[in-house]
């Protein structure tokens, strides 16, 4: 293994050598890859294909691909399954124990939510890190671009600023979605729509006096009319949720982006593997936020998740309680 | 007189202004690693426990310092 690692190392020095890197161009929207739309909707405008849509798709596939792997190797061997399979059963139960331990007796409705959101946003946020994305795309002529050096004419070019000739501006093929403003605010308002239909769903229509509190108003005017206000700024607070889950994901993971991209521009043989180390942990960690705060946000749309009755230690086999346990002792001091 | 691209240079240096919020996710940062080492100094075994807490807490500083830094890439990439 650390052959490999070193005949990469020399290599990357020899094309840095040769090959002069140039500061490649970073917008925040996504690049388009057809000039022409794809289709155009009445009130929306033109839908073009963008490079993040079809990367989208690649980790869509990859996301069924894992979950194929996963019902290989429980249908073969059980729990104890190897191999990715395994990983990914290992993973669940992780994130399942997790659950539990937040959201108590809402488990159930919350694990498929946080599971699913969980497990496409770290896929969408390490798929990125492959090399090949964001470098390989369509050269397209434009005023501000850089030169271009032909390896094979009509296929191939590298973008240099030594030696080259034309003005051409690259549009890659594939580009990490979490990048793209467009999936985040999707996830985000799916994350929240489906938090105020679990809490309707569970609690009636008693879940809208969380926001339109009218309880005290008449009793105790003063307080009634605060208490009032305060349920509106709650409203106020889960559009403020949906732009802060939003641009959290997007931040962090376009900053990682451009900061992958620049090391490798500023610092061609070993800087970028540091930053890759860096996005790699922060892929998992931005995917595990988006997640922890989605069952948070359920769990208290729900109602408590923890109380005395669900908490309850199991009878022993035998049939006899354990003396010591606050429940027992709790029921004990009621008979007597 | 001041010479060459006045815009792109205001772009600069409202993207570097922009920045200094992160001075308030560095000391919120700094804040919440403080109780999580006291704690795990104090009590060993709750390691893991106070460990993810820790990062929950490290993260949504973090994300107040991504706005910032939203910001600022909006004032210089996008036209």
């Amino acid at each position: 293994m650390r052959w490999i690692g070193l005949g990469l190392l020399i290599l990357s020095s020899l094309v840095a050598a040769f090959v002069p890197i140039v500061r490649p161009d970073i917008q925040a929207a996504p690049e388009r890859l057809t000039v022409q739309p794809l289709f155009s909707l009445p009130v929306l405008g033109e839908v073009y294909l963008t490079n993040t849509l079809v990367m989208l798709v690649v980790v869509d596939l990859v996301m069924l691909g894992a979950a194929w792997l996963v019902n290989r190797g429980l249908r073969r061997e059980g729990l104890a399954a190897k191999g990715v399979g395994g990983i990914l059963i290992f993973a669940l139960n992780a994130m399942y124990g997790f659950t539990e331990n937040v959201a108590g007796k809402w488990t159930k409705k919350v694990f498929p939510w946080f599971a699913t959101l969980t497990m496409l946003i770290l896929f969408a946020n390490w798929i990125e890190l492959i090399p090949g994305v964001d470098s390989i795309g369509i050269l397209r002529q434009s005023a501000e671009g850089t030169p271009v050096q032909v390896l094979i004419p009509g296929v191939l070019a590298t973008v240099t600023t030594a030696g080259g000739s034309g003005s051409f501006e690259l549009f890659p093929f594939l580009r990490g979605p979490s990048t793209d403003i467009n999936f985040t605010l999707g996830l985000a308002l799916v994350a929240m729509t489906v938090t105020q239909i679990v809490g309707l769903r569970v609690r009636g229509f008693g879940y809208l006096k969380k926001f339109f509190n009218v309880s005290q108003i008449f009793k105790k005017p003063f307080l009634g009319v605060m208490d009032f206000l305060v349920g509106l700024l709650e409203l106020v607070g889960e559009i403020s949720k949906v732009i802060s889950f939003t641009f959290r994901l997007f931040g962090s993971i376009f900053a990682g982006m451009v900061l992958v991209v620049l090391t490798g521009a500023l610092v061609p043989v070993l800087g970028q593997s540091l930053m890759l180390i860096f996005e790699f942990a922060m892929g998992m960690i931005q995917a595990l936020v988006f997640g922890m705060l989605t069952i948070i946000f359920m769990t208290q749309a729900m109602g408590e998740g923890h109380d005395e009755k669900t908490d309850e230690a199991p009878e022993t086999p035998d049939g006899t309680k354990n003396a010591l346990d606050p429940a027992t002792m709790a029921s004990q001091a009621e008979r007597s | 007189m001041i010479q060459g691209d006045i815009v792109q240079a205001a772009r600069y240096i409202g993207a570097g202004l922009a920045m200094m919020g992160a001075i308030g996710a560095g000391i919120g940062i700094g804040l919440s690693v403080q109780g999580a080492m006291h704690g795990m100094s104090r009590n060993p075994d709750a390691y893991s426990n106070l460990f993810t807490n820790m990062i929950l807490g490290v993260a949504f500083s973090e994300a107040v310092a991504i706005y910032c830094l939203v910001i600022s890439f909006v004032i210089l990439f996008v036209a």
